[in-house]
C-alpha cells in the first residue's frame, strides 16, 4: 500500500503528511496532528465522539478515510475557542452543567454548531432531533439541551 | 473491534466507466466508497477487508435529487440521505420517503451517508428500500458499456445481496410522479430511536373518485428482503374507499411475512406488529390521499 502526501487544513492551519489510504481522520487528527479534543468512542459510527466538520458538514472521522478530506477545511473542538475567550455554546456548556467526564462533548458541542448555524432558533425537539446521532453516558442529556438552547439565544445577541 | 484498518489500494476515478473497468480488473475484491457509512465500520470490524477500494468521490455528475410529485425524483448516487431529506420536492411531494429518512436518528449519518448506498447494502431492514418499494422506484445499474433500469422488487435477493454483479454498481435512483389523489405513509417499531427497525411498513395508495386505483404495501425487517405484498394489495384495488377494510387487509399482509427471531425482536412479535403497522398505514395513507 503506497504512502501519499497529502494536505489538510484542520482549524485554518495547513499540515502536508505522509499518509496511508487506510490512515482514518481521526487518526490524523490524534496521531500525526496531536490534537487529541476529538474522540475515538466506537469506532462503528454509532456513537458520534468523533464528530468534526468537514467543510461546515458534520463527519465521523472514526469511519472517514482522511484522503477522501484533504484540500477540506477541518474544524475540530480545538478550532472554537479563540485563545482563551470559549465559543458560546463551550460557554453555555460549561454555565449549564452539561459536561460530565467530557468525553461525549467536543461531538456534542460540533454538531450543535451545526444545528445553530441551520437553524438559528430551534425548539427543544429540534435539539434533541439534532443531536441524535451523540451518545453522552454521563449526563441524561437534560443539561445538555438546556446549554444549546441557551447558545442559540446568546449567538442570536452578536457572537458567532 | 480494531483500532487499525488492514491495508488497501485506493482509487480515484473520474468517470462511472472507470469505476466499472477498475471493479473488473479486479474481479470481487474491490469495494466501492461513497459515504463509508458501512463499508468502513465493517472494515473495522473485519467483517470485510477488501484489498482494493475505489472511491466515487471524484466522479463528477453523481450528486444530485432532481424532480418532483409532477416529473418524477431522480437521486444521484452521491446524493447523501440528508439531502434528499431536506429536498422541497421531497418534503412536499413525498412526505413519506422524508418521513422514512428523517426518522433515522444520526445527522452525521445522514450527511456522510448516501440513499442509493443504503439500497446497496441491502438490509432487509432498510426503511428507505421499504418506502422506495412501495413508491414503485427503479434502480439505473451501470456494467460494461450499459445502463440498465431494475425495478427495486426485483433488486434485492437475500439478506446484504442484490442482483449487481461485482463489477456493477447503481448510478441512479428514480421514483415515478405522484398522480393526484395518491398518499403514502412510512412506519416503524425500534428499541430506542437509534436502533434499526425490528418491524416496518410502507404504503402508497392513488386514489380517483372515491375508488382505490392503485396500492403497494412493503414490509421490512420481516424477510429476507423488504417484501412487497400483493395479495394484500389486490384487496384494496379497484375497491370503494368507504368499503375497505384496512384490519383484513394488514392481516393479509402479516401472513405474507416470515420474520425471524433476532437480537432486535421476536418472530411472532414482528409477525403482530406487521400487521399492526400496516392497518395505521394504510388508514394514514388513506387520509393523505384524500387531502
Amino acid at each position: 500500500m503506497k504512502k501519499q502526501v497529502a494536505n489538510f487544513i484542520v482549524n485554518g492551519r495547513a499540515y502536508e503528511l505522509l499518509i496511508e489510504p487506510r490512515t482514518t481522520l481521526l487518526e490524523l487528527l490524534r496521531n500525526e496532528i496531536g490534537l487529541t479534543g476529538t474522540k475515538y468512542g466506537c469506532g462503528t459510527a454509532d456513537c458520534g465522539a468523533c464528530t468534526v466538520l468537514v467543510d461546515g458538514k458534520s463527519t465521523l472521522s472514526c469511519s472517514t478515510l482522511a484522503i477522501t478530506v484533504r484540500d477540506k477545511e477541518i474544524l475540530t473542538i480545538e478550532g472554537l475557542a479563540q485563545g482563551t475567550v470559549l465559543h458560546p455554546i463551550q460557554q453555555a456548556f460549561v454555565d449549564y452543567g452539561a459536561v460530565q467526564c467530557g468525553y461525549c462533548t467536543p461531538g456534542m458541542i460540533l454538531t450543535s454548531k451545526v444545528l445553530l448555524d441551520e437553524n438559528p432558533s430551534p425548539t427543544r425537539e429540534e435539539v434533541k432531533e439534532a443531536l441524535g446521532g451523540n451518545l453522552c453516558r454521563c449526563t441524561g442529556y437534560v443539561k445538555i439541551i438546556d446549554a444549546v438552547l441557551h447558545a442559540a439565544e446568546t449567538r442570536g445577541k452578536g457572537d458567532k | 473491534m480494531y483500532r487499525v484498518l488492514r491495508p488497501f489500494e485506493y482509487f480515484e476515478p473520474t468517470t462511472v466507466a472507470e469505476v466499472v473497468e477498475i471493479l473488473s480488473r479486479y474481479d470481487g475484491k474491490a469495494k466501492v466508497l461513497a459515504g463509508g457509512m458501512d463499508l468502513v465500520p465493517k472494515m473495522r470490524r473485519r467483517d470485510l477487508s477488501p484489498e482494493y477500494i475505489i472511491s466515487l468521490q471524484r466522479v463528477k455528475g453523481l450528486d444530485y435529487v432532481n424532480g418532483d410529485g409532477k416529473t418524477g425524483l431522480q437521486i444521484g448516487a452521491l446524493a447523501s440521505l440528508r439531502s434528499v431529506e431536506l429536498s422541497p420536492a421531497v418534503v412536499w411531494d413525498y412526505i413519506s420517503l422524508y418521513e422514512a429518512i428523517h426518522q433515522i436518528a444520526s445527522v452525521q449519518v445522514k450527511t456522510n451517508g448516501t440513499l442509493v448506498g443504503n439500497l446497496c447494502v441491502a438490509t432487509p431492514a432498510s426503511d428507505v428500500a421499504t418506502i422506495l418499494m412501495a413508491l414503485g422506484a427503479t434502480l439505473k445499474v451501470a456494467g460494461t458499456g450499459r445502463v440498465k433500469d431494475v425495478p427495486i422488487e426485483d433488486f434485492f435477493t437475500g439478506p446484504g445481496r442484490t442482483i449487481m454483479a461485482t463489477n456493477e454498481i447503481v448510478t441512479e435512483v428514480s421514483v415515478p410522479e405522484v398522480p393526484p389523489g395518491t398518499g403514502g405513509a412510512f412506519l416503524n417499531l425500534t428499541r430506542v430511536k437509534e436502533d434499526i427497525a425490528k418491524v416496518s411498513a410502507a404504503v402508497v395508495i392513488t386514489t380517483a373518485n372515491a375508488v382505490c386505483q392503485t396500492a403497494k404495501i412493503a414490509l421490512g425487517a420481516v424477510a429476507p428482503t423488504p417484501l412487497r405484498c400483493h395479495q394484500a394489495e389486490a384487496l384494496l384495488t379497484g375497491k370503494k374507499l368507504e368499503s375497505i377494510d384496512s384490519e383484513l387487509v394488514a392481516q393479509l399482509a402479516a401472513d405474507a411475512c416470515a420474520p425471524i427471531t433476532d437480537l432486535r425482536s421476536d418472530a411472532e412479535y414482528r409477525k403482530d406488529m406487521a400487521r399492526v403497522l400496516t392497518r395505521r398505514a394504510i388508514e394514514r395513507a388513506l387520509e393523505r390521499a384524500k387531502s
